[in-house]
């Protein structure tokens, strides 16, 4: 009697792919996808989901407390609109720490030429890393926003609900997301050292924050009264702060109100306008 | 057997200047299906023609296509179609192989579920087995290469060009990378375009080569071609290498020593001959035999003329 072999393995050798290939659209997507994730620490190693995790604990310890009084106190102690500007040093941290990640590997390690030899353009790339980092931010602070409202109908406050507070803040937060996601992977792309980005992209901040102050202190102090508003607008926060206040009718973070809102509205465009066009003239250099 | 008649690629009166360099000057070349060696020094303009041929850069004057389409208004088809294995390092550390390649097939358009079948099947091709979900930071520079190569390959290409592939790699990698490549052309079925600055590599993997210096063709011929105008044995024995030489000459063979080996010429007309009087000679004379084996002309002796 023969025996039969039982199990066979068989080299089936190089197997051609005849399956669906999706456009360039659905790369970018899966690109962003991954961008985002990866701001976050998911997909990544443990120790790149510390710092992420840490920064939205931070975000979301007012809004526990704002809860908590609510409920305790009957008191609306945490306005929407503000609540950015209140958070802004650890929003700075969130960009200066995520925004090189997202862009300075690609440059250093030279992963750039691969997705350019792909389906994918220096705009697609560009637009899925601005995206990430736009829709991440805009998480951070919508997320913390919105538990915060829910809190609020759910404690049942004394007085309507402060709906219109909530929906301006939530429009700030796409105009934060939309500004400092920009000028943050501006600033984060000039470096592929992930490290210089970092400390570019907080001394930015820092920087920002500290002239607007002290300018406006300065002018407020010599009698120019006029002119001191538009030395706010140095701050990226309040420049937002600013546009959000005109365009959603929300009391100015600052107390002191903003110079115009017009021209706050202009100026946040320009600036928009000016950082993406420096990310893609940096891309066009570095895809060279 | 030069270019098929549907050139994998081709390119007419090719300029590309940079600001204080040409690149490339005036290259008119086509490369057929196969494997097409693309040989030249550092700087001869090799990578600069495959930027071209990927639609990434565009030249001064001339033209390129690639499968057909053209690389100054298709560039986007020919990426679809194609794939880069560039020379320079371009992984980074902290992914794994796995996550890479199917973040790459991804690239390439590919969905989820087919872009990590796709990359399994891949890295097991090229070789990397466990490895492949350790960090590639650690990775030997053979490992590396494979990396490159796998995501190259990943969303099954028509083509692929090949930046040095063999570039930092050890004897044992080399070729190992080398039997790769010709696997990839021939079982694989993906043409391929190969550059490396050493003449040598590429014979024993080509169809055809594709000689440039200073951005200029120099030769461009089928590997047969070489192959057939000189059929060589090299003998190597013991001891007795002059008994054995001086017996083969005065049988009327052309011989040749180089260093411990002896080169026999093949006769063109009867080749059976050639190989029976070297068997006799070694058996007559009671040498010990170490090698035996066929060689073709080198490549590398074709080429030796003046360089324009």
């Amino acid at each position: 009697m023969t025996t039969e072999p039982t199990a066979v393995i068989h080299d089936i050798g190089y197997r051609h792919y005849d399956g669906v290939r999706l456009g360039r659209g659905r790369a970018t997507l899966a690109l962003g996808v991954q961008s985002l994730r990866g701001v976050f620490g998911l997909g990544r190693t443990t120790r790149a989901k510390i710092m992420p995790l840490l920064l939205v604990a931070i975000m979301l310890m007012p809004t526990v407390v704002s809860i908590g009084v609510m409920a305790l106190a009957k008191q609306y102690v945490m306005p929407y609109p503000g609540y950015a500007i209140f958070m802004q040093a650890v929003i700075a941290v969130f960009l200066a720490a995520q925004s090189p990640y997202l862009v300075a590997p690609d440059l250093r390690f030279r992963v750039l030429p691969l997705y350019l030899s792909r389906p994918l353009t220096v705009t697609d790339y560009v637009l899925a890393k601005l995206t990430a980092l736009a829709i991440a931010l805009f998480g951070l602070l919508a997320v913390p926003l919105t538990i915060q409202f829910v809190g609020e109908l759910l404690v049942d406050l004394p007085g309507p609900p402060h709906t219109g507070d909530y929906l301006g803040a939530l429009g700030g937060a796409v105009l934060f997301a939309l500004l400092l996601s920009t000028v943050s992977i501006a600033l984060a792309s000039f470096t592929p050292r992930r490290g210089l980005g970092v400390a570019v992209v907080i001394a930015f901040f820092m920087f920002t924050a500290a002239v607007s102050t002290t300018f406006f202190a300065v002018l407020s102090v010599s009698g120019r009264d006029s002119v001191a508003p538009w030395a706010l607008l140095l701050n990226p926060f309040f420049l937002v702060d600013s546009v959000q206040s005109a365009l959603f009718g929300t009391a100015p973070a600052t107390g002191e109100g903003y110079p115009s809102g017009i021209a706050s509205c202009a100026i946040l465009l320009a600036v928009i306008a000016l950082a993406v066009t420096g990310v893609l003239l940096r891309y066009r250099k570095a895809a060279s | 057997m030069t270019a098929s008649a549907t050139p994998c690629f081709a390119t007419e009166g090719l300029t590309k200047r940079f600001p204080r360099v040409t690149a490339l000057d005036d290259l008119t070349v086509a490369g057929g299906t196969g494997v097409t060696g693309l040989v030249g020094a550092n700087g001869a303009g090799k990578s600069t023609l495959i930027k071209i041929l990927l639609g990434l850069l565009s030249p001064n004057s001339g033209s390129a296509s690639v499968l057909g389409l053209d690389t100054a208004t298709q560039g986007f088809e020919i990426r679809r179609a194609v794939g880069y294995m560039p020379e320079h390092d371009c992984l980074p550390p902290d992914m794994s192989a796995t996550e890479f390649v199917v973040h790459m097939a991804q690239m390439s358009g590919l969905p989820r579920t087919a872009a990590r079948e796709r990359a399994a099947d891949t890295l097991r091709h090229v070789g990397l087995d466990e490895e492949r979900y350790r960090p590639m930071g650690s990775y030997s520079t053979g490992m590396r290469q494979r990396v490159k190569l796998a995501q190259a390959l990943v969303h099954d290409p028509k083509l692929v060009f090949l930046d040095e592939p063999t570039n930092g790699l050890d004897p044992q990698g080399r070729d190992e990378m080398l039997a790769l490549i010709r696997r990839i052309g021939t079982e694989f079925g993906i043409n391929v375009l190969v550059t490396s600055h050493l003449l040598g590599e590429l014979e024993r993997v080509c169809d055809h080569v594709i000689v440039i210096d200073g951005g200029r063709l120099l030769r461009s011929s089928a590997i047969r071609e070489f192959t057939r105008a000189e059929q060589t044995i090299a003998v190597e024995v013991e001891e007795g290498q002059q008994r054995l030489a001086e017996r083969l000459t005065a049988g009327g063979e052309t011989v040749a020593a180089q260093g411990r080996l002896l080169t026999v010429q093949v006769a063109a007309d009867d080749p059976g001959r050639t190989y029976d009087a070297v068997r006799d000679a070694v058996c007559d004379l009671g040498l010990s035999l170490l090698r035996l084996e066929q060689r073709r002309g080198r490549i590398e002796d074709v080429f030796k003329e003046p360089v324009a």
